[in-house]
């Protein structure tokens, strides 16, 4: 056994004068991940989104048309930017990409309002944006809403009833809402967690397969085997283990842009992160190391291996859930351990689910980093065997 | 011959040979064409089949029912029959339907209390507790849509039953209980489908992504292997970088109106992916795109000296790319400056054009501004293309002459 460590002990050595020595490592370990990371926390600095440019077209150009306009210009999400004589216009501006809602008033608003009859107001909102499309409905929704809730009070309160009366007839049913775990809904806490992970994926994948498919490319894979004393589980520890250590301090680096810049609260437990983020880049460099012993080829391990991890982000279901996926699409979800990283990230982060519920993710991550080690004796073959080297 | 035509000539000589040696080397070359071929109908595929199911529908909630009367009962009734939740379970305390929760069985919970229906007879305000989870977007908005409306169609029965009981006309209680009536279309994605909303975006940002990171590779190997020469004619002494990049460009050119049409004309149909543009309108828009896109990856493609690297440092763009183009994450909430930046990429102009013309219906005339954009930027970046090719030939030149004259030097 202290051969073994002294075995690792000699590759980890060799790996860190490889990785000062090129510097592509530390533009693949270093400067592009902080680059990305401070990319989403410049983006998501914002926060909410506000004022989106809307049309109205007023047909009725009275108090109270212009009362609901005002209303809903109030709103934060909705800026009403043009005023327009006709539908046409409206269509036009959407199409050139300047307002995202029209809003239509009829003719003979105010009259209908005054004369207690019905009326009706119309909101023609693009979809081709539903996050905006969801905002925009929701707040202008609410202006309409507070608006014609105004009219009822003071109709109810005509006919003599009290305020508190008035109330209770125009809203039986009241209801308290609860927005849990992101009170404001803030874009920035449902999409950083989601991409600051993405990323330091995209860096794991692609520096673990850059250091083991050089070997192959440069032909000195059989020169790190015997650096191992030609013991393939030496030989793979003491590479990764050198990479591992500053990946996972660059993943600390990740979640103080989280929680510090891009301000998400923490609301579960920081060790069952870290713990996760270990395993997460352990589950990466594992897959990557199948990868390149399966394919012994530097630039398609690359491809391959960026191909899956770029999928990844589709089917962790964080911005479209994989419960509305089709069936066989939610199975594909679970092949990627970042799936179970990002629903371990969401409850220690924004649920505070306690902790105990996070352990089947660290299972699941533990399996993909425990099975593609099945390929190591296919690795020895590949390092060792001439005609597996120095492929394009 | 006049001297001109000559000159025409040998171009139109040169731009064939160099058509000739791209195609060698991208049909040779297997990397190459898995990113420059496969990759764009892979991920259009992989990425519509799980956007395919579109909407979100029937997540699980539970209510803690503490009235327990027929009108309790009647509000459940009205949770479950819209389309985007059901009542999966009833917990009997908060307590237990925290834990429900925890486990990911729910996703919402409402309280009724006790005194629900007493209040809503008597004349009072019931009161009822939701609870929504917004740690995922699309779920917190179907739930907590799905549970106002139908609290509010409850509330609004209640008030019009309460009316009508005091004597008003039919008439004049709906009046009452609602003066304006207010009605909201989605226009162009009616169900607010999530695959339509993303994937015009998606496809976009995958074409210049596959031609920056292909063309970079063709690009780095050539570098790495001293290739570029060949592309310069024989005992040709100024040397002419236009036919090469116009060369090139129409090589991928051709390979993408291939890919682009299988995808925008086959899969858009397989998935029912709005098509509502002008077939003229989207072939002069991603005209426009493509060259820009095929201007910046040639332009780009100088720069890597290894075969791998365009791969190694450029697949993380993918998503800042798409970011800055403003759509998965509104441009109202992107700081100005970085995405005005954004604006020198084809692909925030593509994203946008496209996106009006293939599934609003715009005209030519409607996206000009972004088409001038994009023959801007094809102009700049193919100026840039043409400069580092030169300066990439004439190093490599010069270190052909060094090792020939050092050869040389050896043997005397």
């Amino acid at each position: 056994m202290p051969g073994f460590f002294h075995n690792v002990y000699a590759v980890a050595r060799r790996e860190t004068r490889r990785l000062i020595h090129q510097p592509m490592y530390l533009v693949l370990m270093v400067v592009l991940p902080v680059v990305s990371f401070s990319f989403f926390a410049i983006l998501f600095g914002q926060g909410a989104i506000r004022n989106v440019p809307i049309a109205v077209l007023d047909q009725d150009n009275t108090t109270l048309s212009r009362k609901v306009v005002q209303m809903i210009d109030e709103t934060p999400t909705a800026m009403v930017s043009y005023g327009i004589q006709d539908m046409a216009e409206g269509e036009r501006l959407m199409r050139e990409g300047k307002v995202m809602a029209i809003i239509q008033i009829p003719a003979f608003f105010e009259k209908s309002i005054l004369s207690n009859s019905q009326t009706h107001l119309e909101n023609y909102v693009s979809g081709t944006n539903i996050t905006v499309n969801g905002l925009l409905s929701k707040d202008i929704q609410t202006a309409v809403t507070t608006f014609s809730a105004g009219i009822q009070l003071q109709l109810l309160m005509k006919q003599g009833l009290t305020e508190r009366q008035a109330m209770a007839q125009l809203m039986p049913v009241r209801f308290d809402k609860h927005v849990l775990f992101n009170p404001h809904i803030n874009y920035g806490y449902y999409l950083a967690p989601s991409f600051l992970p993405m990323m330091l994926m995209i860096f794991v994948v692609m520096v673990t397969t850059f250091s083991l498919g050089t070997e192959l490319k440069l032909s000195t894979s059989r020169e790190w085997i015997e650096t191992a004393g030609d013991s393939v589980w030496a030989a793979l520890i003491g590479k990764l283990l050198p990479i591992t250590v500053v990946m996972f301090l660059i993943g600390l680096v990740m979640l103080i842009v989280n929680f510090k810049i891009v301000g998400t609260p923490l609301n579960g437990s920081l060790a069952m992160i870290l713990v996760g983020t270990l395993f997460f880049i352990l589950s990466y460099q594992s897959i990557s190391v199948l990868i390149v012993s399966l394919l012994a080829n530097l630039r398609l391990s690359l491809s391959i291996g960026g191909g899956y991890s770029v999928l990844a982000f589709t089917f962790s279901g964080l911005t479209f859930p994989i419960m509305a996926m089709w069936e066989p699409m939610q199975w594909v979800s679970w092949f990627f351990p970042f799936t179970f990283y990002t629903d371990l990230f969401v409850d220690q982060m924004l649920r505070g689910t306690p902790w105990v519920y996070s352990l089947p993710d660290l299972g699941y991550m533990a399996l993909f980093i425990v099975l593609p080690m099945l390929c190591l004796p296919r690795l020895k073959r590949v390092a060792t065997e001439e005609k597996f080297w120095g492929r394009l | 011959m006049s001297r001109f035509s000559k000159q025409i000539a040998s171009y139109w000589q040169q731009t064939g040979a160099v058509i000739r040696n791209e195609f060698h080397t991208i049909f040779t070359d297997k990397g190459v064409i898995l990113i420059l071929v496969f990759a764009l109908l892979i991920y259009a595929t992989a990425y519509s089949l799980a956007y395919g199911s579109q909407v979100l529908r029937n997540v699980p909630i539970g209510v803690v029912d503490e009235c327990r009367t027929p009108t309790s009962r009647a509000l459940i009734d009205a949770f479950n029959s819209g389309p985007n939740t059901y009542v999966a379970y009833t917990p009997t305390s908060m307590e237990e339907a925290k834990e429900l929760f925890h486990a990911r069985k729910i996703y919402g919970v409402v309280y009724i209390p006790s005194d629900y229906e007493r209040n809503l007879y008597g004349g009072e305000q019931a009161n009822v507790a939701i609870y929504c989870d917004a740690s995922y977007f699309l779920m917190y908005r179907q739930v907590f849509q799905e549970l106002v409306t139908s609290i509010g169609q409850t509330g609004a029965m209640v008030e019009f039953q309460r009316l009508v009981a005091k004597g008003a006309n039919i008439p004049q209680a709906r009046a009452t209980t609602q003066p304006v009536i207010y009605q909201s279309h989605n226009l162009f994605n009616p169900y607010l489908g999530y695959g339509t909303f993303v994937m015009p975006a998606i496809i976009m940002v995958i074409i210049q992504q596959t031609m920056l990171i292909g063309i970079g590779m063709i690009g780095g190997t050539w570098r790495e292997f001293g290739l570029y020469h060949k592309l310069c004619p024989a005992g040709r002494r100024r040397m002419s970088t236009l036919p090469i990049v116009v060369g090139r460009a129409l090589v991928y050119a051709l390979i993408y109106a291939v890919t682009c049409t299988l995808v925008l004309g086959l899969l858009y149909r397989l998935f029912h992916f709005p098509m509502n543009g002008d077939p003229w309108t989207v072939g002069i828009f991603m005209v426009a795109y493509m060259s820009a896109c095929i201007a910046m990856g040639i332009a780009v493609s100088t720069l890597f000296r290894y075969r791998e690297n365009s791969l190694l440092l450029l697949l993380w763009t993918s998503i800042p790319m798409l970011m800055v183009s403003g759509v998965s994450f509104p441009r109202e909430g992107i700081p100005e400056w970085l995405y005005n930046l954004g604006q020198l990429l084809p692909s925030s102009h593509g994203v946008d054009g496209f996106i009006r013309v293939q599934t609003m219906g715009a005209s030519t005339a409607e996206v000009f501004g972004e088409i001038k954009w994009l023959i801007i930027l094809t102009i700049v970046y193919g100026g840039l293309a043409c400069i580092g090719i030169h300066q990439v030939i004439r190093r490599e030149l010069k270190q052909r002459e060094a090792a020939c004259a050092a050869e040389k030097g050896r043997s005397e």
